[in-house]
């Protein structure tokens, strides 16, 4: 049995639109959230879970957390049903929605902390450990006597994260933690997150539109479309199938060097750049450079793959999502 | 239990720090009550009432310094509700309504107390007839004391319900602006209830609007004999279990149904 088994999971949101001119009642319109969803993840596992705005990930986080009830499946987190047992069952788990915020805003977010011990009642000795290893970890110090409301949002997202994680819990859901976060602060999140998960085992089912959160973290990537579940494997393994092209950067000595190309590759200048882009299935890179080289000597040369949001892009295109 | 009591404390740490907001309110408590004094005494002037005008001064006075309680809704807590921040708070093993309860409870109490502790000594340097006047007998101040509680907690159960019912319709400015009249008209704080026909009051004295602020100021003006305070507090906790049990009700309901909003 899985840490989290889910089997055939359902939900559906009733819409009401604006009227229509002419007509009296406001339409009704049934959205399905999800349809037939299922997975497992095993315990330890740190999981990205992406898909198009409207997919279904907050709703598949919000009922594994207990908060919403599903029109039909089931679902076992640790052997129990998170809406039919849900004070038990967030007892053991951490949320962190990006754009909410649990802490109160206010007062200082030591006094929230308190608050978390107390209605977790994580004992004082255990809780003080907790803290001090949290507040080092995401370097809170500082800030713990400052009102959340006089923090910076990458402050913000630090002291949220630290306040899901103070009762330990054994499983951790994030939706879009790193959202609006700059690229010091991202990487602190990133590292600590890597850290919380080695170090305590956490299962982590991180949902985000940042293709480089889950390419550094995640070694098992959910794709979700509609409401179905499209893909479930590596994340290299699932860019392979859309990675079809290289761009080389090439700066000659001579800025007029004309380079003859083989078919197929597409040249554009930048200036001074010659830009080249290939499909490597097609033509080898060790024969495109050896053919720049011939063409003159080149004073700085740069091959990059492609970009994973242009790689994503095509994915969910190809998807019809 | 100790959560609650956790909640309780920090909301009310979040209240004191609202002293900004609390000396504009007082300085408005004051002019309504010196208002209202004012205009009884106008009316009693030209033709006086049954009841002597001391105790309708001292009915403005303890309506206007507890006003807080009456009228105070945690906007923090409904805009939760509306853009979909509760999803936090059905992540805690708690029961919502007793979280919410605690909340509604410490902003309630302190931000009257806030009020009424420098209103009620502004309002005993006044000149007999414009001031407060003292409690009929000690046993009245006690049962008065014993009756405001309850009527806070009466009160908080009250507030929950229109939280309960914002968790249904997502603006709570509809149903607080109807539950808001009833409220102002029913409990006094406009026209004394004492000053209503007597017909009237046998009727309006029974709804849970006068169990919050009315029932115990009668008691501490000796309008209510002590042999009726029994009765008063009994009537009072009734509503209390009735209120409550129509909240967690409500909110177990609309628990259920719960859409978060905003993705």
């Amino acid at each position: 049995m899985s840490y989290i088994q889910v089997d055939h999971l359902r939900k559906t949101f009733t819409v009401r639109k604006k009227r229509e001119k002419g007509s009296l009642l406001r339409e009704r319109e049934t959205v399905t959230a999800l349809q037939d969803l299922s997975f497992q993840i095993d315990k330890g596992e740190l999981v990205g879970y992406i898909g198009p705005n409207g997919a279904g990930k907050s709703t598949t986080v919000k009922i594994l957390s207990g908060i919403l009830t599903p029109d039909s499946g089931e679902v076992l987190v640790d052997g129990r049903t998170p809406w039919l047992e849900r004070r038990e069952h967030v007892r053991h788990i951490g949320v962190v929605f990006g754009q909410r915020m649990q802490l109160w805003w206010d007062v200082p977010i030591l006094d929230s902390y308190d608050l978390l011990r107390e209605i977790y009642r994580v004992p004082e000795a255990d809780y003080k450990k907790r803290l001090d290893e949290l507040a080092e970890a995401l370097q809170l110090g500082d800030l713990l006597r400052t009102p959340l409301r006089l923090m910076s949002l990458g402050q913000r997202m630090r002291a949220e994260l630290c306040g899901s994680l103070l009762h330990r819990p054994g499983l951790l859901f994030l939706d879009e933690p790193t959202i609006g976060l700059d690229a010091v602060s991202k990487l602190a999140l990133r590292d600590f997150l890597r850290w919380e998960n080695r170090e305590h085992g956490t299962t982590v089912l991180l949902t985000t539109h940042d293709m480089e959160d889950i390419s550094a973290l995640c070694s098992r990537v959910m794709v979700l479309g509609h409401g179905q579940k499209l893909y479930d494997g590596s994340l290299p393994a699932l860019l392979s199938r859309y990675d079809t092209s290289r761009t080389v950067i090439v700066r000659f000595e001579d800025a007029e060097i004309q380079p003859q190309l083989p078919e197929g590759a597409v040249l554009s200048r930048e200036g001074e750049l010659v830009k080249i882009v290939y499909a490597p299935q097609e033509i080898p890179t060790p024969d495109l450079v050896a053919l720049l080289q011939k063409a003159g000597p080149i004073r700085e040369m740069t091959i990059q793959p492609q970009n994973i949001d242009y790689l994503i892009a095509s994915m969910y295109r190809e998807m019809d999502l | 239990m100790r959560s609650y009591l956790s909640a309780f404390r920090l909301r009310w740490k979040m209240e004191l720090q609202y002293r900004g907001a609390m000396i504009g309110g007082i300085i408005c408590q004051i002019m309504f009550g010196l208002i209202l004094i004012a205009l009884y005494r106008a009316l009693y002037a030209s033709k006086p009432q049954e009841m002597p005008i001391e105790h309708v001064v001292t009915y403005v006075w303890l309506q206007q310094a507890f006003f807080r309680m009456l009228l105070a809704s945690d906007a923090d807590l409904l805009d939760k509700i509306r853009s979909g921040g509760i999803a936090y708070d059905l992540c805690r093993p708690l029961s919502l309504y007793g979280f919410y309860y605690a909340r509604i409870m410490a902003q309630k109490m302190t931000g009257s107390l806030m009020r009424a502790v420098p209103m009620l000594v502004f309002a005993s340097l006044l000149p007999k007839g414009w001031g407060i006047s003292l409690p009929a007998s000690v046993p009245a101040l006690l049962c008065a004391l014993a009756g405001l509680v309850l009527g806070l907690l009466c009160v908080s159960a009250l507030e929950n319900i229109t939280m309960a019912f914002t968790m249904k319709t997502l603006d709570p400015r509809g149903i607080q602006a109807m539950l808001n009249m009833l409220m102002m008209v029913l409990s006094g704080n406009i026209l004394p209830l004492t000053l209503f026909p007597d017909s009237w009051q046998k009727v309006i004295t029974l709804l849970p609007y006068a169990q919050l602020l009315d029932a115990p100021i009668r008691l501490y003006t000796g309008d209510t004999p002590l042999s009726e305070a029994p009765r008063i507090l009994a009537l009072q906790a009734g509503w209390i279990v009735v209120l409550t049990a129509l909240g967690i009700l409500l909110w177990n309901r609309h628990q259920k149904q719960i859409i978060v909003q905003g993705g």
